[in-house]
């Protein structure tokens, strides 16, 4: 039974969805990200484990290209998806972020009905043409962060309503509506208890048949549950790259040791 | 490098000092019940006999402190390894324990018959044995890889002594059958020596995965057993 669960932690899909090659991140003089190299396998979930402000969130909003918003951010490098520059001049970031959907620390559902908020991005991106196909979205979308059960009879009340917990899967749920390649994950559990923590851990793990996952995560031994590779992040540079049981029974890099050991922070 | 909690330190030296602790007393029977052989001393392996219960107390308290350290701590990496590596040395060095203990009570039924004339082959394969588990118990507190290496090399040293003493005490049965009792009983004591040199290429194995995260594998120099073959 070990085992078989063993052999399901190695990644058996070796097609790189991205390649980062020595991105680099300044916030104006700062620079955050000091040239990191990382392939980002495809239906795997990849977690970044680090210190805080060792630019794993930095360089997770770099995969769909959120740092655009920010003022004074320049990045440098090259990041391909599926071998294709995301940060050419003819990539549009609202298209690439439908297919790279992104779910923050704190559950953010929009101030509008359960239904809406995950009927939202299918809609904005004309990704259906009725009403029966969006019902159809929908549902598989909240069934998909098994948030379905809890939701179904309250389609129409505010997202907002809801516990937190629900919130995050409402999230998740939105952003799986778009259908993307990609999901991003800043730290989805640090604001839910136990529970719903092993709630999204199990979708997460059901996700990855389907998509990429990258998740950035403070807690070693989520990590360590959710993800087949592990990068750790340490002051802007991947220290150690890995697979996952690899980094967490006998990593490489005495930095990674004192790190996930509970001797550096 | 200190943990960040040093109460996480704490309770890792604790379980270290536990095996230490485990790894001197299972010595220390050892050579009292060689002496007692060697000396024919009944009275000192009765003594040896009861001391062997505080070996299996030290084993029970590593096997509690350290589930209590993984549920509690979640341990990774090195970390994981000293406790996963504690909890079967524990094991082991219990183990000798009760070999050293059967030692002691053979050597009570060997006192009642008359001196055997191999006893002396007999010492001399249990201090092999003796330096044997007493430097690999060294290589653990020094975490010296290249030591605990040296010793589990070494041990086809103690499998060799072992099937000449086979061969002899079989030799020594057949031309006297009035020494068959205590030739059995030494028989046995040379068998328990043998079992001891490999729990002691065991806390070896386990010196090497702490230091280096991957087995030391299974192809140990060993000497060829005797007596399984029809001859």
């Amino acid at each position: 039974m070990t085992n078989m669960r063993m052999a399901e932690q190695a990644a058996r899909h070796q097609d790189n969805k991205i390649e980062a090659r020595d991105v680099h991140v300044y916030y104006g003089a700062n620079e955050a990200i000091k040239g990191v190299d990382v392939d980002i396998l495809d239906k795997t979930v990849t977690a970044f484990i680090g210190p805080s402000g060792c630019g794993k969130s930095t360089f997770l909003r770099c995969l769909n290209r959120m740092n655009d918003t920010i003022d004074g951010c320049r990045i440098t490098g090259q990041i391909l998806m599926d071998g294709d520059d995301i940060y050419a001049r003819s990539v549009d970031p609202v298209q690439l972020r439908a297919k790279v959907g992104m779910v923050f620390q704190k559950p953010n559902p929009f101030p509008k009905s359960i239904y809406d908020n995950v009927a939202y991005g299918p809609r904005i991106h004309g990704l259906v043409s009725n009403k029966a196909d969006l019902d159809e979205v929908v549902e598989k979308s909240l069934r998909r962060a098994a948030i379905w059960d809890e939701a179904k009879d309250r389609l129409n009340e505010p997202g907002t309503g809801l516990s937190g917990g629900q919130q995050q899967r409402l999230c998740i749920a939105r952003a799986i509506a778009t259908a993307p390649e990609v999901l991003l994950m800043d730290e989805p559990c640090s604001a839910l208890d136990p529970i719903a923590t092993a709630q999204i851990e199990e979708l997460i793990d059901e996700l990855r048949s389907s998509f990429s996952v990258v998740i950035v995560t403070h807690s070693m031994q989520q990590a360590a549950r959710v993800s087949q590779k592990t990068a750790f992040f340490h002051l802007g540079e991947v220290m150690e790259y890995d697979d996952t049981p690899k980094i967490f029974t006998n990593p490489e890099n005495p930095k990674t040791q004192d790190y996930i050991t509970g001797r550096y922070g | 490098m200190p943990h960040i909690v040093t109460a996480f330190d704490d309770d890792l030296m604790m379980i270290q000092a536990r095996i230490s602790e485990m790894g001197g007393l299972a010595e220390e029977l050892l050579a009292q019940a060689l002496e007692a052989v060697e000396k024919r001393d009944a009275a000192l392996a009765e003594r040896v006999i009861a001391r062997d219960k505080r070996i299996d107390e030290l084993e029970i308290e590593v096997e509690e402190a350290a589930t209590q350290l993984i549920a509690l701590r979640q341990p990774m990496a090195k970390d994981l390894r000293v406790l996963i590596s504690a909890l079967k040395i524990s094991t082991t060095l219990e183990r000798i324990g009760d070999l050293a203990k059967n030692i002691a009570k053979r050597a009570i039924v060997v006192t009642k018959h008359g001196p055997v004339k191999l006893t002396s082959s007999i010492i001399r394969m249990g201090r092999s044995t003796q330096a044997q588990l007493s430097q690999v118990l060294n290589a653990y507190t020094a975490r010296d890889t290249d030591a605990a290496v040296a010793v589990w090399q070494r041990d086809v040293e103690v499998d060799e002594m072992y099937n000449a003493l086979f061969r002899e005490l079989l030799t020594y049965m057949m031309e006297d059958s009035r020494m068959i009792t205590a030739g059995a009983q030494m028989l046995f004591i040379a068998k328990n020596l043998e079992r001891i040199g490999d729990h002691t290429t065991h806390i070896s194995e386990m010196v090497y995965y702490i230091q280096k995260g991957e087995p030391l594998g299974d192809d140990r120099p060993k000497g060829e057993p005797v007596g399984l073959d029809a001859e």
